[in-house]
C-alpha cells in the first residue's frame, strides 16, 4: 500500500487504516469520501449486459414458447379462412364480416351490460363488507371465511349454482317463487332473469377479492386525516366519502381493472349454468368467440373476433387508469 | 372561548395507563402549555379533549358542560396536528376551507374567511397549491390556518412546530403567542421543548409518566419547581444536582460534601421540616445561579477543577470536576481561567433548591 494518500486508495484501505488516514491527512478529511471512489457506472463493464440476457433467455424463450407463440399465431388466422387442414388467405374478410354479425354486434352489448352489472354490484358491495369487516373483532375470521368462494374453481361455482337455480329443487328458485318474484318457468329458463342469475354468480365468487384489496386499502387510509376531518365537524359519513374514499382509489383502480378483463375472458360458469341462452340472453361476447371457434370450428372468425376484443380490452384499460389516475384520486 | 376542566381524568391502552388522574383547569382566554418528555400522555390528554380518544375515567367539562360523549365535531375545538394532517387532494384554499364547509357556511363567507387567515398567516400566494407543494413551515401554516379560520371554543396545538428548523420555530414561536393573544380563544398547546412552553404560555402543566407534576406559571415552574424532577426537565442548560448532607451546626444547618459546606438561609431551614434536618438531600441548583472565579472568595464557597470551557456565542459556559460529579457553570467569555485549574462557584443562595433524598420533593 502506498504512503501517498490518494482518492483511491482510500476506497480500498482497511477501515482501521482510513481512520488513521483521516487523523494524518487534513487535506483528505476536507474532501467527502464519495468523492474518492470511482462512479459506479465503471465498475459495470460493458460485458454485463450480455450476462443479464443470458440469465434472462431461459424464461424469455418458455415464455415465447407459451404465450408469444400462439398470439402471433393468432394473428395470423386472424387472416386466414381456417378450416382445419385446408388454409386459405383471406385478408380483412374476417373482420369486415363481423360488422354485418349481430350475435357479435349483441354481443358487446351483453358484455357491456354484464360487465357493468358485474362491477357496479362487486365494488359496492366489496367496499361495505371491507368497512364492516375493517377492526372488526372477527377480522381474521372473516377475512379467511371471505376467500372461500375464490378459492373454487369457476367451473365448480357454476355447478354448485346450478343447483341452486335448478327448477325443480333449487333453493333460490324455491324463494324466488315463494316471494312470487318469479313468473311459471325456472330462473335460468327465462331470458328476463338469467343474466342476473349469471352476474349473482360472478358477484358471490369475486366481490371477495374486491372486498380484500379495499381492506388492505383501508389499513392504508391516513388515520390523521380521517381525525382531522372529524375535528373539523364531519360526520362518519362525510368522513369517508371526504377521505376515505378519495384514498381508496389507487387501490380500487387495480381491483377495477383485474375484475373487468376478468368479465372479459372468464365464461366458465356461464358455459356451465346456461351455454349463452336462453335465446342467446346471455350470449356476451366471449362466449360467442367460445362458440364460433370451439363448436362451429370457424377458426379465423373466432380468432378476428378474439382480436378485437384484446384491442378492446387495451383500450379500455387505459382509459380507465386514466380516469382514476387524476391528480385529484387520493395519493401523495 | 371556554373554560376547559380535566377532572381525575385516566387513559388506559389495553392494561396499561397513559394518563393518571389528571386535574386541570384551564382558565377561559388563557395559553396553557402541556409539556412533558415523549410518552408521557401529552397527546393522549389532547386527543381525549378533541374527542379522537376514549376516555377511560373521569370527567373533561368545557364551561361546566360535560363533553364526555360529545362527538368530536360537536365539541366545537379546533386541532393542530403534529404532522399537519392536511388533506392530499385539496388545495390549501380547500384546506383552510373544510371546517366552514363542513358547517355549511356561505361560500362569499369561505372565500373572505379563508384569504383573511391566509393573509394573517402570510400564506395568500399559496392558496391554490397542493399540500405536496409546500415547506414544512407552509404545512404548518396551513394546518393553523385551517384551526382559526373559524371561532372554535377551544385550540388544540399538539406539537405544532416541533418539526420546523430552530430559527423557523422561533418565529413561529412569537406568530403563534400573538394569534393567541388577538383571538383571546382558550388555547392548549403541547409540546416536549420546556423553552416553548416557558415562552409562550400563562400556564403550563409539566407531565411525566402520565402524572401531572406542576401546574403553575412559566416563572413558578422555573423558580418553584415542586419537585427534582420538574426541576431537571425544565432549564436549559441543565440544573445541577448533587447529594449532599444535611448538618446542623450550631444554630445554622449546613449543606455538607466533599468540595464544600454551605449553610442554609435562616428562612430555608424552616422550611426543612424536622425530620429531614439531618441526613441526605439533594442539592440543585442552576447554571446561572452561580458565579466562578480563580481567587478564593471570603464566603463559604464550591472548590474544583475546571473540566472544559464550552464557549455559547454571549455565555461561557465552564464545566467544573468536584469529588463525585460534574456541575456547569454560567459565565462571561471573558472568563479566563483553564482546563486543569482550580476554581471556586460561589451560590446564589436564594436561588437554590434543596430536595428530598426519596422521593425528590422540593422543600425549597
Ligand atoms: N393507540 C395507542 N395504543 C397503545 N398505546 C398508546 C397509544 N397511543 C399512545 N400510547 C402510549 O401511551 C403513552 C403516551 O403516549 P402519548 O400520549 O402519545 O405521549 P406524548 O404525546 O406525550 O409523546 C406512550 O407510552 C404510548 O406508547
Ligand atoms: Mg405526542
Amino acid at each position: 500500500m502506498t504512503e501517498t494518500l490518494t482518492g483511491i486508495d482510500m476506497s480500498v484501505r482497511a477501515p482501521e487504516d482510513r481512520f488513521r488516514a483521516r487523523k494524518v491527512s487534513t487535506e483528505v478529511e476536507a474532501r467527502p469520501l464519495s468523492a474518492a471512489l470511482p462512479p459506479p457506472g465503471r465498475l459495470n463493464p460493458a460485458a454485463r449486459k450480455a450476462y443479464y440476457f443470458y440469465l434472462m433467455a431461459p424464461a424469455i424463450a418458455l415464455l415465447a414458447f407459451i404465450s408469444l407463440y400462439p398470439f402471433f399465431w393468432l394473428i395470423v388466422m386472424a387472416f386466414q379462412k381456417g378450416d382445419m387442414g385446408a388454409v386459405e388467405w383471406v385478408g380483412f374478410k374476417n373482420f369486415i364480416d363481423l360488422a354485418s354479425d349481430d350475435r357479435f354486434l349483441s354481443g358487446w352489448v351483453l358484455l357491456f351490460r354484464y360487465s357493468a352489472m358485474c362491477l357496479f354490484l362487486q365494488v359496492s358491495i366489496g367496499v361495505l363488507l371491507a368497512v364492516v369487516v375493517n377492526g372488526s373483532r372477527y377480522e381474521r375470521f372473516l377475512v379467511t371465511a371471505l376467500l372461500m368462494p375464490m378459492m373454487m374453481a369457476p367451473a365448480v361455482a357454476g355447478l354448485l349454482w346450478l343447483f341452486l337455480y335448478n327448477g325443480t329443487f333449487g333453493w333460490y328458485h324455491w324463494i324466488f317463487h315463494s316471494l312470487g318474484l318469479l313468473g311459471s318457468g325456472s330462473i335460468l329458463s327465462s331470458a328476463k332473469t338469467a343474466m342476473y342469475a349469471i352476474v349473482l354468480v360472478d358477484v358471490w365468487q369475486w366481490t371477495p377479492l374486491i372486498t380484500l384489496i379495499a381492506l388492505a386499502g383501508l389499513k392504508r387510509v391516513p388515520r390523521d386525516q380521517i381525525e382531522a376531518n372529524m375535528v373539523d365537524g364531519a360526520s362518519p359519513f362525510r368522513n369517508f366519502f371526504a377521505i376515505v374514499l378519495p384514498n381508496l382509489y389507487p387501490v380500487l383502480l387495480i381491483a377495477v381493472l383485474l375484475r373487468f378483463m376478468d368479465n372479459f375472458r372468464f365464461i366458465d360458469h356461464i358455459l356451465v349454468l346456461t351455454g349463452g341462452g336462453p335465446a342467446n340472453a346471455t350470449k356476451i361476447l366471449p362466449v360467442y368467440l367460445f362458440e364460433v371457434a370451439f363448436k362451429f370450428f370457424d377458426l379465423g372468425r373466432g380468432a378476428a373476433i378474439a382480436l378485437v376484443l384484446l384491442v378492446v380490452t387495451i383500450i379500455l384499460g387505459k382509459i380507465l387508469v386514466g380516469v382514476f389516475d387524476r391528480p385529484t384520486a387520493g395519493g401523495r | 372561548m371556554a373554560t376547559v376542566t380535566i377532572r381525575n381524568v385516566w387513559k388506559y391502552y389495553g392494561q396499561t395507563p397513559a394518563v393518571k388522574d389528571l386535574n386541570v383547569t384551564c382558565p377561559d382566554g388563557s395559553f396553557v402549555s402541556i409539556l412533558g418528555p415523549s410518552g408521557c400522555g401529552k397527546s393522549s390528554t389532547m386527543r381525549m379533549i378533541a374527542g379522537l380518544e376514549h376516555i377511560s375515567a373521569g370527567d373533561i367539562l368545557f364551561d361546566n358542560q360535560r363533553i364526555n360523549d360529545l362527538a368530536p365535531k360537536d365539541r366545537d375545538v379546533a386541532m393542530v396536528f403534529e404532522n399537519y394532517a392536511l388533506y392530499p387532494h385539496k388545495t390549501v384554499f380547500e384546506n383552510i376551507a373544510n371546517p366552514l364547509r363542513l358547517r355549511g357556511t356561505a361560500d362569499a363567507t369561505i372565500k373572505e374567511r379563508v384569504t383573511g387567515a391566509a393573509r394573517l398567516l402570510e400564506i395568500a400566494h399559496l392558496l391554490e397549491r397542493r399540500p405536496h407543494e409546500l415547506s414544512g413551515g407552509q404545512k404548518q401554516r396551513v394546518a393553523i390556518g385551517r384551526a382559526i379560520v373559524r371561532e372554535p371554543k377551544l385550540f388544540l396545538f399538539d406539537e405544532p412546530i416541533a418539526h420546523l428548523d430552530a430559527k423557523l420555530r422561533a418565529h413561529m414561536r412569537g406568530e403563534i403567542k400573538h394569534l393567541q393573544r388577538n383571538l383571546g380563544t382558550t388555547m392548549i398547546y403541547v409540546t416536549h421543548d420546556q423553552l416553548e412552553a416557558l415562552s409562550m404560555a400563562d400556564f403550563i402543566a409539566v407531565m411525566h409518566d402520565g402524572e401531572l407534576q406542576q401546574w403553575g406559571t412559566p416563572s413558578e415552574i422555573f423558580n418553584k419547581p415542586v419537585n427534582a424532577w420538574v426541576a431537571g426537565f425544565v432549564g436549559e442548560p441543565a440544573m445541577n444536582f448533587l447529594t449532599c448532607d444535611l448538618k446542623r451546626r450550631g444554630d445554622d444547618v449546613v449543606l455538607s460534601h466533599h468540595n464544600f459546606d454551605i449553610p442554609l438561609l435562616p428562612g430555608q431551614v424552616r422550611q426543612l421540616n424536622g425530620a429531614a434536618q439531618a441526613g441526605i438531600a439533594r442539592m440543585g441548583v442552576r447554571p446561572d445561579a452561580m458565579t466562578v472565579s480563580m481567587t478564593k472568595p471570603s464566603e463559604a464557597a464550591i472548590q474544583g477543577e475546571i473540566f472544559v470551557n464550552e464557549l455559547l456565542g454571549g455565555d461561557m459556559l465552564v464545566e467544573v470536576q468536584l469529588a463525585d460529579s460534574r456541575i456547569r457553570v454560567k459565565t462571561t467569555p471573558e472568563f479566563e481561567g483553564k482546563p486543569g485549574e482550580i476554581c471556586y462557584l460561589t451560590v446564589n443562595r436564594d436561588k437554590w433548591h434543596v430536595f428530598d433524598a426519596g422521593d425528590g420533593h422540593a422543600y425549597f
